[in-house]
């Protein structure tokens, strides 16, 4: 960014480069070359001293070279033409008997940004690559990658590719690292860098010289490797057992998922991996700094989702302290909910009561969110906690325990009474519009189990011009009308004032047709309206759907060590992305990260064979008709077989015996046939069409799916393939 | 990999910035700054995401720190490496502050440009980094040839912590048991968790290659012994009056020098160390860990605009010891007008800037007790919120490790030069401070 006479202070320093004096005088000259950078750094645009500064870089003075070198790198592509003129000093400087010296200079070539600059670094970066101070291979190693991103479209070169591969036998650790990491980059397209078998035990027995960057980088290759025999598996692993303990996080991590990537088909080498890193993990959860005990509680979660026992107890790790940043206290309020069991749960509850008192509103919030799903296993002690914070009075708080409410009464219904009895002796009307949006709620669905109900409504209809949120109008309009389907006397009079009001006065489009809606219902009679109106006041099979189970180590394993888990709550969406973007062979270009909109849907394959299919409880004709009316169709395919013509009967039981329910289907020589099919798979629930126009052609299949989960689609068409392709054959 | 550096102040100028990789723009140092420092809240994850850039950030006292990449890195390992760069720093200039960063500016540029090529980690050791750029700069010229096959040597050597050819006319050793404690106490006094984490820093002055050997009362090795022999029993028994006789620790973990799989099989520690200061291990003890001082919080409320608070402090350690820069720290509500405060020991006061009460004492002896009680007087406020009450927190500093653990011996072998163990002089200090040291109230 331009700064208010700035244009005035690059004139001077123009002036005072090219004064002899100043240039005499080394001092005096390296501290105008240090200005220079200085103004650089703030966002100047010194640009038009390249002249000068070119001159500057013939010195004998190290630092004022590197100086020079960083401010030519940063505008060479900027002035390609003047920047030719400095490649002569850099070329001799490559040829110095100081190792020091040929480095720097052949490490700044290859970074001018500019095109045509291959032409002159080729050749010194080849001499390099044989050059006999390491220090001088590790700059040439990664030179050629550089080289490379200048032209990205061109040939990649096969000399130099096989002088790399060449140098993964160097005795320096640190080219063999920059090897992988050159390779890696110049054959992106051809999919990285190959790990055979000699290069990966090569690598492995490398593994004590690295440095810790080097080791999670190798760890990271490593992944593309498959083990011919379970012999050479358990070798490589035990290689590798070690590391499991190393004083760097990101190592013990890495180790981790190359663990559980290599044992895949282990269950109890994974299990006893994952148990012997709890430690290191737990102590990155109390690491002193706080960006790393952030990424540890994202990776303990990880593990919690295969594993939700392993760290049950040590809970007590997870209480928060007082002055941790608040990023860290969500994170470690939902692994707590987690870890409740029989014997720690009023502890627990106890340190999270104590945080809904915090200053932070949205932290309470959180906290009485967490004792409401901890409710849902043990209803009683939470609702005392829960109804105890109402009396604090604080707006906050009671409109986050109300949300609560709303929540718990929906997924466990058997504490309605209990709640309902709470609201009715008495609630302070919350004043955010979630608050009042839930409140509506309670007293529309379980109007009947409180006496005071539609006078509490009448209060907010009476207070309706005042009302802003047009989402809590429509809540409202609701609530008023499943509240006149069970206490009509009471409640006659308000729904006629508020229908008025919304049909005639109210200004949101929204709320008006809403209110049109339920009068033309109305208008229909009240048996109608009570059909339409009133759905299940619970819905019992969420809870399966949303209960703890084990999923299985693949489902994470992949996204394990990367972005992925940091990403959290918020950004929830995109995390899909991640995982797409980064298979198990990890690819170093252009990977998406949160905030990209082309999600690729292609999955690591290996995954695939872990998805299964299960029953589930049954799921009834409405529901299912209403799921299928309100979801989008996924994946659409024409199976290439057509309708078994078997009986029914056989088509339902060998559906059901590979754990696929049928719905419904026509009889068996109507035209269209039809059949529904619905299946559940590792918490997503899958509703299927299949149809068949005319008598020989082939079956369209149409897939609705909630959640999405693409796995289980694909695997979803490939056993209800095999099924119809089996009967047929019959 | 990490496609740049960049330095901020509080305000937001930036500092340093160094771009490693074409796909990370100019511009990305505005976004940050615009997205996260002037974003006036919370930080709500150390990893931001603007526009597909992932931008990892620490803070070190008014210091911003962010590494940018585009590509779906390892977040652990870019924050340790954020880390290390800090310790680089500290080790060449001292405190990482605005003025220390605008002093050392060019060097922090011939380090940025050392220790990352193209994104990628190359050198990040200290004492390898010391011997080829200094702070002297222009050392290049003046060395001799044989100093320069030293730094390549060195630079490039297979042991990359230690040079060959390293003299001293005096071997000494220097050993610290840095502990901090942390504590959170219930206001009844239940311990709700406790842990010590440990590091054991060295520092070596010795000439050669030398071998060390370094034991502690790890619970797990005396039992070893004890079942080895009986004899050395009446001696330990001796010594159980100070204390216990070894500690469980939960995990530890090792400098890239210790040889780990002699400590796996046999449980010891050897190695052949760095030159000069380096840290030999990290662990963490959670269990018979030794509190230095129980805090024990009485807190009334007088009617609506008084409070009384009475706190006592007990020190729980040998009567000979002496604990150091006591400072408990007695947080006020907000709305408080006036405090009076008598204390036995130490000076106290109220800082309404820190809404707390603020109480020092100088030392303190082991197996002592002292108290403080103050009035606070607070305005009349409609505000129905009630006061949070934040924990009582306190700092100290005490001449023993709180977790008990002692250094048994640090045996030095050296074959090739002609000294001995004996002749090596060595040091050993214990210092456990406080971490985390609160009890609620």
């Amino acid at each position: 960014m331009p700064y208010f006479g700035s244009e005035e202070m690059v004139k001077e320093l123009k002036r005072a480069l090219s004064n002899p004096h100043v240039q005499s005088d080394r001092l005096r000259y390296k501290n105008y070359i240090t200005k220079v950078i200085r103004y650089m750094t703030q966002g100047l645009d010194v640009s038009s001293l390249f002249m000068d500064m070119v001159k500057a870089s013939a010195t004998v003075d190290i630092v004022q070279k590197k100086l020079v070198y960083l401010y030519m790198c940063t505008y060479a592509s900027d002035k390609p033409d003047l920047a030719l003129l400095a490649i002569n000093t850099l070329r001799k400087d490559c040829a110095d008997p100081n190792p020091m010296v040929r480095g720097l200079a052949l490490r700044n070539m290859c970074n001018f940004r500019m095109p045509g600059m291959t032409e002159y670094i080729e050749q010194p970066i080849v001499a390099a690559l044989r050059d006999k101070a390491s220090y001088v291979r590790r700059v040439a190693v990664l030179g050629c990658a550089k080289m490379h991103s200048l032209q990205p479209n061109t040939e990649i070169d096969g000399r130099i590719v096989n002088e790399l591969y060449a140098l993964l036998r160097d005795p320096d650790p640190v080219v063999v690292v920059n090897c992988l990491r050159a390779l890696e980059e110049i054959l992106k397209d051809e999919g990285g860098v190959v790990i055979n078998k000699p290069i990966a035990h090569h690598l492995l027995n490398r593994m004590k010289e690295l440095d810790s960057w080097a080791q999670s980088e190798v760890l990271n290759f490593l992944l593309r490797y498959h083990p011919r025999s379970d012999d050479e598996l358990f070798d490589i692993l035990s290689l590798l057992d070690s590391f499991l303990q190393s004083s760097h996080a990101h190592v013990v991590v890495s180790t981790l998922r190359l663990f559980l990537h290599l044992a895949s088909a282990h269950r109890a080498v994974q299990a006893d991996a994952l148990l012997r890193t709890s430690a290191p993990l737990l102590a990155t959860c109390s690491a002193v700094s706080r960006e790393l005990r952030f990424a540890g509680l994202c990776h303990v979660q990880q593990v919690m989702r295969s594993q939700p026992g392993l760290f049950a107890t040590h809970y007590k790790r997870f209480f928060c302290g007082y002055s941790e940043p608040s990023y860290i206290k969500f994170r470690k309020m939902e692994i707590l909910v987690e870890l409740v069991n029989d014997e720690n749960v009023s502890l627990v509850l106890e340190e999270l009561r104590s945080y809904c008192t915090d200053v932070s509103p949205e932290l309470a919030q959180a906290a009485i969110a967490a004792i409401g799903r901890i409710a849902r296993t043990y209803s009683e002690k939470c609702l005392d906690i829960l109804t105890g914070l109402l009396a604090l009075k604080q707006d906050h708080i009671t409109s986050a325990v109300i949300q609560t409410f709303r929540d718990l009464v929906w997924f466990c219904p058997q504490s309605t009474a209990a709640v309902c009895q709470t609201v009715e002796a008495g609630v302070d009307r919350p004043q955010d519009s979630e608050g009042k949006q839930a409140l509506l709620w309670l007293l529309g669905a379980h109007g009947d189990q409180m006496g005071s109900a539609p006078y509490v409504m009448e209060g907010y209809i009476d207070g309706l011009k005042t009302e802003l949120s047009s989402t809590v109008k429509m809540e409202l309009l609701t609530a008023t009308v499943k509240m006149f389907l069970c206490r009509p006397a009471e409640t006659q009079d308000m729904l006629g004032r508020l229908l008025h009001y919304c049909i005639e006065e109210e200004s949101d489009v929204c709320v008006r047709d809403r209110a049109l809606l339920y009068y033309r219902l109305l208008q229909r009679g009240a048996e109608e309206t009570r059909r339409v109106v009133t759905g299940p006041k619970s819905d019992p099979s969420m809870s399966v759907l949303t209960g703890r189970q084990e999923e299985p180590i693949s489902e994470w394993a992949s996204t394990f060590n990367t972005l992925g888990p940091l990403a959290g709550r918020d950004s929830c969406p995109q995390t899909d992305a991640i995982s797409a973007a980064d298979q198990p062979s990890y690819s170093a270009g252009e990977e998406l990260l949160p905030g990209s909109e082309d999600v690729t849907l292609s999955g690591p394959g290996d995954t695939e064979e872990e998805i299964s299919l299960s029953l589930g409880a049954p799921l009834s004709h409405e529901s299912f008709e209403k799921m299928w009316l309100d979801l989008e169709i996924l994946h659409r395919q024409a199976l290439g077989v057509s309708r078994p013509r078997t009986a029914p009967d056989t088509l339902q039981a060998s559906l059901q015996l590979e754990k696929i329910q049928t719905l419904a289907f026509t009889p068996a020589d109507t035209v269209p046939w039809k059949a529904y099919i619905y299946t559940r798979s590792t918490g997503t629930l899958i509703l299927a069409e299949l149809l068949q126009g005319a008598t020989d052609e082939s079956l369209v299949l149409s897939v609705k799916q909630q959640p999405v989960n693409q796995h289980a689609i694909r695997r979803f068409v490939s056993v209800l393939k095999s099924v119809l392709q089996t009967l047929n054959l019959e | 990999m990490i496609g740049g550096l960049f330095i901020y102040n509080h305000k937001g100028e930036v500092l340093i910035s160094r771009v490693y990789r074409d796909d990370i723009g100019r511009n990305a140092v505005d976004a940050f700054r615009v997205n996260v420092i002037h974003a006036r809240q919370q930080v709500r994850s150390p990893v931001t995401n603007i526009a597909r850039t992932s931008f990892f950030h620490i803070k070190r006292s008014n210091i911003w720190l962010a590494a940018v990449t585009k590509q779906n890195v390892n977040a652990a390992m870019v924050f340790e490496f954020l880390y290390k760069m800090c310790d680089v720093m500290t080790a060449y200039f001292g405190k990482i502050s605005e003025e220390n960063i605008k002093n050392n500016f060019v060097l922090i540029y011939e380090l940025l440009d050392e220790i990352l090529d193209f994104g990628y980690p190359q050198n990040s050791e200290t004492g390898a980094l010391k011997t080829f750029i200094t702070q002297q700069g222009i050392k290049g010229q003046h060395q001799t040839k044989e100093e320069q096959s030293q730094i390549t040597s060195q630079v490039t050597g297979q042991i990359g912590w230690r040079r060959e050819g390293i003299k001293y006319r005096r071997n000494e050793l220097f050993l610290d048991v840095l502990e901090s404690v942390n504590l959170l106490m219930s206001p009844q006094g239940q311990v709700l968790s406790a842990h010590v984490s440990g590091r054991v820093v060295m520092k070596s002055y010795l000439s050669g290659m030398p071998e060390c050997k370094f034991g502690m009362n790890d619970k797990i090795v005396i039992d070893k012994q004890g079942k080895g022999g009986t004899t050395d029993d009446p001696g330990k028994s001796e010594l159980g009056g100070s204390g216990k006789q070894s500690i469980a620790i939960d995990d530890c973990t090792f400098h890239q020098c210790v040889r780990l799989s002699k400590f796996d099989s046999e449980r010891s520690i050897s190695f052949i160390p760095p030159d000069g200061e380096y840290e030999l291990m990290r662990y963490r003890t959670t269990k018979d860990i030794i509190l230095p001082f129980r805090v024990i919080p009485l807190v009334r409320e007088v009617g609506r605009t008084k409070l009384e608070v009475k706190v006592v402090i007990k020190s729980n350690f040998k009567p000979s010891l002496l604990a150091q820069k006591i400072e408990v720290r007695i947080p006020t509500p907000l709305n408080t007008s006036g405090v009076q405060v008598i204390c036995m020991k130490g000076k106290a006061k109220y800082k309404a800037s820190e809404n707390a009460i603020v109480w020092k004492i100088k030392r303190m002896a082991g197996m002592k007790e002292s108290q403080i009680s103050a009035e606070i007087e607070l305005l009349p406020t409609n505000d129905k919120k009630k006061w949070a009450r934040p924990p009582i927190s306190m700092n100290f500093e005490v001449p023993f490790a709180p977790s008990g653990l002692k250094v048994r011996y640090l045996k030095v072998f050296e074959s090739k030069l002609n000294y001995s163990d004996h002749d090596v002089i060595k040091w050993v200090r214990y210092i456990g401070r406080s971490g985390i040291y609160e009890t609620r109230c």
